[in-house]
């Protein structure tokens, strides 16, 4: 029962955002798919729920637009896993989704705000 | 775009390794939480289930990541297509009836559609053709009369709702000074005509104002293919003349190929200066209107229009016919109208078909979506969504009838060949039918059709798949469960039910043409020759002259050996146009003006009626004794004189007066009454009809008829040589035997008659294979229980008793069904029959015994397989 209240007060991620959080967890450096949940996970405290049925199609529209690139690499403890990286054009676009949604944060906390 | 550019890029590179690199990052993917559990101390196997859990759900994951690359809708859609294309490649035998059926239902219905497309509904190639209005005068007994030059002289001037008029008249010219002598044909049109026809010469010009005016140049405006023929396409034929009726035209000009209005004419000439000379209001000639409507003028405020100047005339220039109105109606209706009906006969035959074909496709595939209902199951279970299944089983119908209605399109053309080619000349524009955009686009219609409604039935039963019962081994309730059964029984009732209506039908038509064939028509048809004549008016001015030229033609082809009597008639039987007129009996109470009676007057000579073998019901025929300027006679026929007297031979002795008693006209005293003659064809009933001597009233144009002693063909070569010899510049007009001529009067209906024949035929093939099929897989699906039943001591009679009841019941209710249809069908059928009462029992019992049996012959395979079950067999495999 808790497992469902718990799910009940997740955050559902809203259009669009998916893929600058995917974005943000790779400015740090090559992550795989894996590692990318663990980020998001950690980060929002688990608020956010990220299904790898959204994880995986996002990851390949960030392809598409070549925001991102992937590679295959052996990990620390030897194991094969895809490893994705910023591009240059990722980086770009990183800086600019990231101002547009601190806009967007501080316009919706402004009216949202208790009166006075 | 870089993102549509990616994935273009990568469609380019055959999407190589994409679903591995996928399938290796989720297997990777689950590994890393495989080994966190690991470290919080689960149990491997824990772990390993846990991890998979966590992950959620790998395929779908998987395809919506794959997704991503493809071009969704499209990909989606080939992606069913491919799948159906594979399974129609899997089961070839399956796809090829499929295909085959839609192709012949399609087929057929496409290539009547080009017809009725050509017949009916192009357009007409006249700028502003929906404007474009049919003129004439109505009485108060007929409308569409021809309209007397001076009222449509006043109509033109006088009216409010044209923005422009014209007059025109067919007529027949003999042609003389360009080889032998021949007979022409000819429009008569005021300048106007051209305005809305929209025709420009090639060469040359057309009408003016001044051409219309009387005592004007007489000019001729040629068509091409007279041009081409008869002058070699002299480009200087314009300024050269032409004789007609031994009248000098000149030729100011030629049309372009292909122009035609109506039917097809060798030239143009004036009417204004030949109709000017008429005097009064009530002087008809042949004279019909063409008018343009003013834009946003609708019909019937053109026709009150016109009816305004028709009442205002009545009362300033009264004369006979001052209850005469206006007709009006569209162009595009008046030139189509007779070949309607049969038409839309035959597209809703042809729909039928179709439809029993769409039934039988129905329930082929839905025999075939039992065959996959655990298949269609495990994909449910899996996680396919009802509409992603739904738009599979659509897609793969849809391809199916794409593939049928390709093939049909090819069937189409040579049906529509031979309709061309078979097709009576009264069916409009029927040369023109060809495979176009619109007619293309209706068999993708239909095909698109087809295949929808193919796709309900399998659909409809998919949406109620019983999951648990479909993917047990062995479970008997897969059969397409409750819906499916219904589904397909209604099918089989529903292609019952048509093959009655389509057999009816036919028949019905089938039995009128019989009647209409051996039908006494009055007279023996056989062995008699027609030679149709048309004297030059200008050479044959006078009676005199006429009475001459024919009195010596037909004692000269009397004395031709073969020849055993001969005789005249201005219009032959089932010559259709024929003329008639008001009249009134002269020693009755004379009738109210409008309530005049109208009959059709004829000219025959003495020797007519003996050559005919028409029989004499009362009186005398004519003799040498009615000479000119003598009594005045008249010979009726038996409709006639039954409208007026309990008994043919009462009519002897009185009198007719032509023109009725409002107008001046001869009395004519009854000399004889004839049998009953059809005159509009040989599946028409006798009209009332009165003859009047040749010697008293010529004509210039007569049908000589010959009877000889062997075949009439024979003696063709005679006849023209005598008609040659006595004046090379009379034209025949036509020579034929008088069967042929009969022959086209029947021509439209054995048409009808033969493709509905076939359109029935059809649909019972169609349906045989439907019940057939059905029952078939019924039996299939019962087998075992049969073999219980047998084996528990059920006799195999009964087996056989219980299935042939299932398919009796079906076809009882198809036959119900069928006889609802069939009695609205006798009723729309309306003047296609001919002869017998169209709701007589005898048809519809005929019809329903011809589809019992039908049903039971198709029926008898699949009951003998389920008497013949083999129990112990199907025990053993229990």
């Amino acid at each position: 029962m808790s497992t469902v209240d718990e799910l009940r007060d997740k955050l559902e991620l809203l259009q669009g955002t998916l893929e600058v959080l995917i974005l943000r967890s790779l400015r740090a450096g090559p992550n795989h798919a894996y590692g990318i949940s663990q980020f998001l996970d950690t980060q929002s405290d688990s608020q956010f729920v990220v299904d790898n049925g959204s994880l995986y199609p996002a990851l390949q529209r960030l392809l598409q637009q070549q925001w991102i690139a992937a590679q295959w690499k052996v990990t620390p403890n030897g194991r094969r896993a895809r490893y994705y990286r910023l591009t240059p054009l990722g980086r770009k676009q990183l800086v600019a989704a990231t101002s547009k949604w601190q806009r967007f944060v501080e316009a919706m906390a402004r009216v949202l705000a208790p009166e006075g | 775009m870089p993102r549509w550019w990616s994935k273009v890029r990568y469609a380019l590179q055959r999407r190589r390794g994409l679903d591995d690199d996928l399938g290796d990052e989720i297997g990777a993917h689950i590994e890393f939480l495989y080994e966190e559990n690991l470290a919080r101390g689960m149990t491997p196997a824990e772990a390993r289930t846990d991890a998979r859990r966590r992950f959620g759900n790998s395929t779908v994951t998987r395809e919506r990541a794959a997704e991503t690359w493809r071009f969704s809708a499209v990909e989606t859609v080939l992606q069913d297509l491919r799948y159906g294309l594979r399974s129609i490649r899997k089961t070839p035998g399956f796809a090829l009836l499929i295909l085959l059926t839609l192709a012949l239902g399609i087929g057929a219905t496409t290539a009547i559609f080009s017809v009725v497309y050509s017949a009916l509904l192009r357009p007409l190639p006249y700028p502003a053709v929906e404007r474009l209005a049919w003129l004439g005068e109505s009485t108060p007994k007929a409308s569409g009369v021809s309209v007397t030059w001076i009222n449509f002289e006043h109509w033109r001037n006088e009216n409010h709702a044209f923005a422009e008029m014209a007059a025109f008249n067919w007529t027949d010219r003999t042609l003389t000074g360009r080889g032998d002598a021949t007979l022409t044909h000819g429009l008569l049109v005021t300048s106007a005509f051209f305005h809305l026809t929209g025709w420009r010469p090639i060469s040359g010009r057309l009408f003016s104002l001044a051409d219309d005016q009387p005592g004007a140049t007489p000019v001729v405006l040629l068509s091409y293919e007279f041009w081409a023929r008869t002058m070699g396409a002299d480009p200087h034929a314009p300024g050269e003349v032409l004789d007609l009726d031994g009248k000098p035209y000149q030729i100011v000009g030629v049309l372009p190929p292909g122009v035609k209005f109506g039917r097809a004419v060798d030239y143009y000439l004036p009417l204004g200066p030949a109709a000017s000379k008429t005097v009064n209001r009530s002087q008809h000639g042949s004279i019909r209107a063409l008018g343009l409507l003013k834009p946003g003028v609708s019909l019937e405020s053109a026709r009150a229009d016109l009816d305004g100047i028709m009442r205002r005339l009545a009362l300033s220039d009264p004369g006979p016919e001052d209850d005469h109105r206006s007709y009006a109606g569209s162009l595009t209706e008046t030139v189509t109208g007779d070949a309607r009906a049969p038409l839309m006969v035959l597209m809703a035959a042809v729909g039928l078909v179709l439809l029993i074909a769409c039934a039988n496709v129905a329930s082929l595939l839905l025999m075939r979506g039992v065959a996959r209902a655990r298949e269609i199951a495990i994909r449910a279970a899996i996680g396919a969504g009802r509409g992603r299944l739904a738009r599979q089983l659509v897609t793969e119908s849809l391809a199916l009838a794409v593939l049928g209605g390709a093939a049909g399109v090819l069937l189409a053309w040579w049906w529509m060949r031979a309709l061309v080619l078979a097709g009576p000349a009264s069916i409009p524009r029927l040369a023109e039918a060809k495979l176009d955009l619109p007619v293309l686009a209706f068999a993708a219609a239909a095909a698109i059709f087809s295949g929808l409604l193919a796709g309900l039935a399998p659909l409809l039963a998919a949406q109620k798949l019983d999951l648990t019962l479909a993917l047990k081994e062995g479970s008997g309730a897969v059969a397409g469960g409750r819906r499916g059964n219904a589904l397909r029984y209604g099918l089989v009732v529903a292609e019952i039910a048509v093959t009655l209506v389509l057999a009816f039908a036919s028949g019905l038509l089938i039995r009128s043409l019989v009647v209409a064939q051996t039908s006494d028509p009055g007279y023996d048809h056989r062995h008699l020759l027609a030679l149709e004549l048309q004297l030059p008016g200008g050479t044959y001015k006078t009676d005199d002259a006429r009475r001459q030229y024919y009195s010596q033609l037909l004692q000269n082809l009397r004395a031709q050996p073969g020849v055993e009597s001969v005789g005249a008639v201005n219009m032959p039987p089932s010559a259709g146009e024929s003329s008639d007129f008001w009249y009134s009996i002269a020693d009755q109470p004379a009738p109210q003006r409008q309530d005049v009676p109208i009959t059709l007057f004829n000219i025959a000579d003495s020797g007519y009626f003996s050559t005919m073998g028409i029989r004499l019901r009362a009186g005398r025929w004519f003799s040498d004794t009615d000479k000119p300027g003598g009594p005045a006679v008249a010979v009726v026929n038996e409709q006639f004189a039954r409208k007026w007297w309990s008994h043919p031979r009462l009519a002897i002795g009185h009198r007719i007066k032509y023109g009725g008693p409002y107008m001046p006209g001869d009395v004519f005293q009854i000399v004889g009454v004839a049998a009953g003659v059809s005159q509009m064809g040989l599946d028409a009933e006798p009209y009332p009809e009165v003859w009047l001597p040749f010697s008293q009233q010529s004509s210039g144009a007569m049908v000589v008829m010959m009877r000889t002693a062997g075949s009439p063909a024979g003696l063709i070569a005679a006849a023209r040589r005598q008609v040659a010899s006595l004046d090379r510049n009379v034209p025949i007009q036509s020579l034929k035997p008088l069967d042929e001529w009969l022959g086209t009067s029947l021509e439209l209906r054995r048409f009808l008659t033969a493709l509905l024949a076939i359109f029935a035929a059809l649909a019972m093939v169609l349906a045989a294979g439907g019940i057939y099929g059905v029952l078939n897989y019924w039996v299939n699906a019962h087998q075992k229980e049969i073999a219980i039943r047998l084996a528990m001591g059920a006799r195999r009679s009964a087996i056989f008793g219980w299935a042939a009841g299932r398919a009796f019941r079906l076809a009882l209710a198809g036959i119900a069904l069928g006889a609802f249809g069939a009695w609205g069908v006798s009723r729309s059928l309306g003047s296609l029959v001919f002869g017998f009462a169209a709701g007589s029992p005898w048809m519809i019992l005929g019809a329903t015994a011809t589809v019992m049996g039908l049903a039971a012959l198709s029926a008898g395979l699949p009951l003998w397989r389920a008497a013949r079950v083999d129990a112990v067999r199907w025990l053993h495999d229990f």
